[in-house]
């Protein structure tokens, strides 16, 4: 499936008691993907029409058929999330809304049957899950965390002890991280809940002595699951470790006095009234100039603290889901409205680093220049119907005759083009061949060259019958060889196998009559015998010394 | 003014004061669910008084001259000039009711009662607006403008509130001009005879900070118009105007001094940049010593000053590298041929243009930014005078930077280091390598250049292989992919001084293959981070992948073909491949037309490359059956 970035899903709710004694009317419509907004006090303009991933009608009851149970949720949402964390992605569910507008219902949701949330339904279902495992070398093991971040500064809502706000870090393996932050160690859905009731409770009461309501702060579940496979054939442990955060954000009417800045993507031409703010306004304006372009700026604001503990699950290696939590009451328009064009958002939310690459201004004209060569290479080969057949070039529709008289001039330029172009391979061919050609050359001329190209010293030929010079300098003594083939080796100055000039070499100066015969045992090259002839009256031999082998 | 004697007029002052107090101080003590309860006090008490006030008047105005009476109350004055002076009794009488009107514009915004806050604002308006400007009024006359522009800009009526807040701006810049007396505080209208009125220089502070939030309003409405560079001159002089009052916390404003001199980065205006950067270093300093590791230890409040003092010194040298490093990113762009390499000619032609420009010219847009606060302008100066703001045109200039933006690379890892930072650090070190590219365009020999390349290598492989994707996935592929250049760039470079060379030795083309292979790899590893953890490459990539990941295998194939072997067989092997990943491009695109446009000259390449290759191929085969 497609890495994308992030699934968002609104919700809408039912009345509440209050709502429907004051005879409060439903600004919300939906259907299939797309939910729509009527403002109440301009019920003559259009609708504002939004489509997600999944709008849930859960403004009715059971009862109508386009109602969205939270089994119907979790089956969308938290199902795929959980196969994805068995894959060993990381995933992050949030859920985003005004207070009151069901985040807790959908997250959490009650305790009777068929109420339960994302969080207990997939809870449940990741232990039945691993309790249905039989695979004997595969293990299992869950851990939780939880936390809670107000005014950006996170509290360990498990362990009582501490006390303060917790650091952030990052480690290179772990990811990032919250330092000395309790995990616990579960084993069944009791376990968790009992965890979160106890982080809930600890979340209250720590809200009440601050004279706060907790809908100013984020909470941040966090299971961390660990899937361990024994290897036999090396007995090695490998682990696939998921981390599922599940974040219940700041009731989205005080994300900014909560210091959710980064989550909150505030719109309108509003202006802050305090300089404690410039910061802000500048970063914005620093921000503004430098997305146009690649990233080339650093702005030194610290993302929030939740942006920055969840940022790979915003658009990296994990799967992310938004719910947002909608009111259906006129009064809440508004808010509601935000909370729709947040989601809106929300679906675009990226990550900002991007691959810079570097210009491939010289690989393409390096590129053009080969695939020119490449093509006059097919020109001189007459094979212009090939090229031309394909029919994607038309400056090489050239009529046959043409080619020919081309051909000519083109040789010309494709030298002077090869040569500027040479790539390595070429030069390399080409010093191979000049060597080839020098070879050759002795060849001809009945000098064996050894293969590196001939260093010094005496190099025998073991079963060639062969000549050797020989020279007062030693460095020159024995550098070339001279076979004598099978069969009449003629030496002389013309028309001669062996060539040697020089003041006293006549022209047919002697033959060489190699013979080839077999041994007794039937073997064909062993024995040789060299039949030594002067032509003419000559006195001395040029050769003075000849050797005869085995 | 005998009526201030009275005892009336003591309840009216008790009063004023009593509200100020619950506005100011005993709102911030309101429940939750009823937030606005003093807020509501604190506007009856202003009722009370505006009764008071009026009837106080009446009586005053039995005794005094009756003209003066009827401007006041029924706003007879002529249309074009001033009906009394602002300093009159009149006016004060109608600037003290405007205060008052004020004051309840205040309280009706501030709890949510938008047209009726408007409405006394409104008020407060045409009370001052019959009176000429005086120090008895122009504080109020700018603080009500201000009210009504964030009033409007919050209705989205972005130009009504540049209207106001325009206004109040050269109100302010008018009175200074010609009158320039330290001005009247709102606070000082209720004060009982004999008692102390403000100290005039608090007067003065206070009165000069609603005009710097003028500026500041001003910054944030021309931000919403779009008119940035305006915006940008706004937040400048907020900042400017924040030192010369010294209203400013030392970390706060330096650090906003460093984004401003980002902003600045972006428009390529660097003088302003550096200006903005050695402020920035030098305010920090303000905010006093770091406190010592041992400290930390035995206070959280030292510890929590440590951090907070050492995270903000390492921004602001962050802040730093950026500017040297896009200083001469900018210098490249301007000297680069079309083939990324320095052109002599524009190199020439730049350094003579240089010579001509106008110093005169430069010095007058520097005075319009200067921070200019006595104790600290000349350590700003002398820390300017450290680093250039002219885009280097050399490598001894180019290298004179390099080693500021170097130095600062190191002051940044000292806070963010990798044990704790991870990403921060990585990015320092991704700077600290765009720092030696950038560097390595001004060399011109080629042996020098290819080993700051390879300093770029030698500190992105460790991190890059000890980093985990889970995590890390977009960092690790902006790594791969560097290292997959820098290796390229190296490989060409090798190549290049071979070339120079009659005759490549072996051990040069087996470095040179070596390059090759490791800039393969690397290319290999960011196409295998998009698989599925099945391995299966996406049949559609993602939109911020799509281009990077055809380039890289577009890369790949040209490496392919350009290793180096004298065996048929291998050639043939290498060649192959190389047409099947120029295939891969050609493929990709012929399945997902809409990619044809990212990648253009790529596919074109390549599918010249996939119709000739195999013209090429064919050869090698013929050669190896005719060895055989």
């Amino acid at each position: 499936m497609a890495s994308s970035s992030v699934k968002v899903a609104v919700r809408v709710r039912p009345f509440n008691s209050r709502e429907t004694n004051r005879g409060a009317k439903c600004v919300i419509q939906m259907q299939d993907k797309s939910t729509c907004i009527i403002n109440p006090k301009q019920p003559k303009d259009a609708p504002k029409n939004f489509t997600f991933d999944y709008s849930y009608w859960s403004h009715s009851s059971e009862e109508d058929p386009s109602f969205a149970s939270q089994g119907k949720v979790y089956q969308d949402i938290g199902e795929e999330m959980l196969l994805h964390a068995f894959e060993g992605y990381n995933v992050c569910i949030f859920a985003y809304g005004q207070t009151g507008a069901g985040k807790s219902y959908t997250m959490m949701g009650k305790q009777d049957p068929g109420q339960q949330g994302i969080i207990p339904q997939m809870c449940e279902d990741l232990f039945r899950q691993t309790a249905e495992n039989t695979d004997p070398d595969l293990s299992f093991s869950v851990e939780v965390s939880y936390m809670e971040i107000y005014c950006e500064r996170v509290r360990d809502l498990l362990n009582p002890k501490s006390r303060g706000s917790l650091r952030v870090r990052e480690h290179p393996i772990m990811g990032p991280y919250v330092e000395d932050l309790s995990k616990m160690a579960v084993t069944n859905y009791s376990d968790i809940a009992d965890l979160m009731d106890t982080g809930n409770k600890a979340r209250t009461v720590a809200a009440t002595n601050m004279n706060e309501t907790s809908s100013r702060s984020h909470a941040v579940f966090t299971i961390l699951f660990t899937q361990r496979r024994h290897d036999h054939m090396t007995s090695l442990d490998t682990e696939k470790v998921s981390k599922i955060s599940l974040v219940d954000l700041a009731g989205s009417e005080r994300a900014d006095s909560s210091g959710a800045r980064g989550m909150r993507l505030k719109e309108g031409a509003n202006i802050n009234k305090s300089l404690t703010t410039l910061g802000k306004v500048i970063s914005a304006l620093a921000d503004m100039q430098g997305t146009k372009k690649r990233r080339s700026d650093f702005i030194p604001y610290r993302d929030s603290v939740l942006t920055w503990l969840l940022r790979e699950n915003l658009g990296g290696n994990s799967r992310t889901a938004m719910i947002a939590a909608l009111s259906p009451a006129d009064i809440n328009y508004e808010e509601t409205l935000s909370t729709l064009r947040y989601a809106d958002r929300a679906k675009q939310i990226k990550c900002n680093a991007v691959i810079n690459e570097d210009p491939n201004a010289r690989l393409v004209r390096e590129l053009k220049e080969e695939v020119n060569r490449l093509k006059e290479l097919l020109l001189s080969q007459g094979l212009s119907n090939l090229i031309t057949a394909s029919g994607e070039h038309p400056h090489v529709f050239t009529p046959v005759i043409n080619t020919r008289l081309r051909r000519s001039q083109c040789t010309e330029t494709e030298k002077i083009i090869a040569e500027l172009n040479e790539t390595w391979e070429e030069k390399l061919r080409k010093t191979d061949s000049i060597r080839q050609e020098r070879e050759a050359l002795l060849a001809e001329m009945g000098v064996s060259v050894k293969e590196d190209g001939g260093t010094v010293g005496v190099f025998s030929p073991k079963r060639t019958p062969h000549l050797v010079n020989l020279n007062e300098d030693p460095l020159m003594s024995e550098c070339l060889i001279y076979y004598i083939k099978d069969g009449v080796t003629r030496v002389g100055q013309e028309d001669v196998d062996i060539r040697l000039s020089g003041q006293f070499i006549k022209e047919l100066h002697c033959v060489f009559c190699s013979e080839v015969s077999e041994n007794n045992e039937g073997e064909s090259d062993h024995v040789t015998f060299l039949t030594f002839t002067v032509s003419h009256k000559c006195k001395r031999y040029v050769t003075k010394d000849f050797c005869a082998f085995e | 003014m005998a009526a201030h004697q009275s005892s009336e007029w003591r309840t009216v002052c008790e009063k004023f004061r009593l509200a100020q107090d619950l506005s100011e101080v005993e709102s911030r003590k309101d429940p939750e669910n009823n937030p606005f309860r003093s807020k509501y006090k604190a506007r009856d008490l202003l009722k009370e008084i505006h009764c008071s006030l009026k009837k106080i008047q009446i009586e005053e105005e039995g005794e005094a001259d009756s003209e003066s009476r009827q401007m006041v109350d029924e706003g007879a004055g002529n249309e074009c000039g001033k009906s009394c002076s602002g300093d009159s009794p009149a006016g004060l009488g109608a600037a003290r009711l405007a205060v008052l009107q004020y004051y309840l514009g205040v309280n009706h915004i501030e709890t949510e009662e938008l047209s009726a806050g408007e409405q006394h604002l409104m008020n407060c308006l045409k009370l001052i607006d019959k009176c000429t400007t005086t120090r008895e009024n122009v504080s109020l006359f700018i603080q009500a403008r201000n009210q009504l522009g964030i009033l409007w800009a919050g209705r989205d009526e972005i130009e009504k509130a540049q209207g106001f807040l325009e206004i109040a701006e050269s109100m302010y810049l008018l009175y200074m001009r010609e009158d320039g007396q330290p001005p009247l505080d709102l606070q000082d209208f209720f004060v009982l005879e004999g008692e102390e009125l403000s100290q005039q220089e608090k007067t003065r502070s206070r009165f000069e900070m609603a005009y710097t939030h003028t500026l500041y309003y001003l910054a944030q409405v021309y931000k919403n118009l779009e008119q940035y560079e305006r915006a940008g001159q706004y937040c400048h002089s907020t900042l400017q105007r924040q030192l010369e009052y010294k209203q400013f916390v030392p970390l706060e404003w330096a650090i906003n001094a460093a984004t401003l001199s980002q902003y600045y980065i972006t428009k390529t205006r660097y003088m302003e940049a550096r200006h903005c950067l050695a402020a920035a270093s030098v305010i920090a300093t303000l905010a006093g010593e770091i406190p010592s590791e041992a400290a930390a230890k035995e206070s959280d409040a030292e510890c929590e000053k440590r951090e907070e003092l050492l995270q903000k010194r390492s921004e602001i040298a962050r802040c730093w590298i950026k500017y040297c490093l896009n200083l001469m990113q900018d210098a490249k762009k301007l000297l680069e041929d079309n083939i990324g390499e320095l052109d002599l000619d524009r190199q020439e032609e730049l350094k003579r243009a240089r010579r001509n420009v106008e110093e005169e010219k430069e010095k007058g847009r520097k005075s319009a930014i200067l921070f200019g606060s006595s104790d600290t302008f000349d350590s700003i100066c002398s820390l300017e005078e450290k680093v250039s703001s002219m885009l280097p045109l050399d490598f001894e200039e180019a290298r004179s930077i390099f080693l500021v933006g170097q130095s600062y690379v190191a002051q940044a890892k000292e806070y963010f280091a990798m044990d704790g930072h991870v990403t921060d650090h990585i990015e320092i070190l991704q700077d600290h390598s765009a720092l030696f590219k950038v560097l390595a365009f001004f060399e011109q020999d080629l042996e020098r250049r290819c080993k700051m390349h390879k300093r770029r290598v030698d500190m992105l492989e460790p991190v890059c292989k000890d980093l985990n994707a889970q995590y890390y996935l977009l960092i690790c592929r902006q790594l791969q992919f560097e290292l997959a250049e820098t290796y390229y760039e190296m490989m060409d470079l090798k190549l290049a001084v071979a070339d120079k060379q009659d005759q490549p030795d072996v051990h040069t083309i087996k470095k040179f293959n070596n390059l090759c292979s490791s800039s393969m790899k690397y290319y290999q590893m960011f196409l295998d981070s998009i698989r599925s953890p099945e391995g299966k490459f996406p049949e559609k990539l993602e939109d911020d992948l799509l281009r990077p990941a055809l380039v890289a295998k577009f890369r790949v194939a040209r490496l392919q073909s350009k290793l180096i072997s004298s065996n048929l067989a291998t050639q043939l092997e290498n060649l192959t491949h190389s047409l099947e990943s120029y295939n891969f491009v050609v493929q990709y695109c012929e399945e997902n037309p809409e990619a044809k446009n990212a990648v253009e000259t790529e596919l074109e390449l390549s599918s010249e490359m996939v119709s000739l290759l195999p013209l090429k191929i064919n050869r090698i085969r013929s050669k190896i059956a005719s060895c055989n």
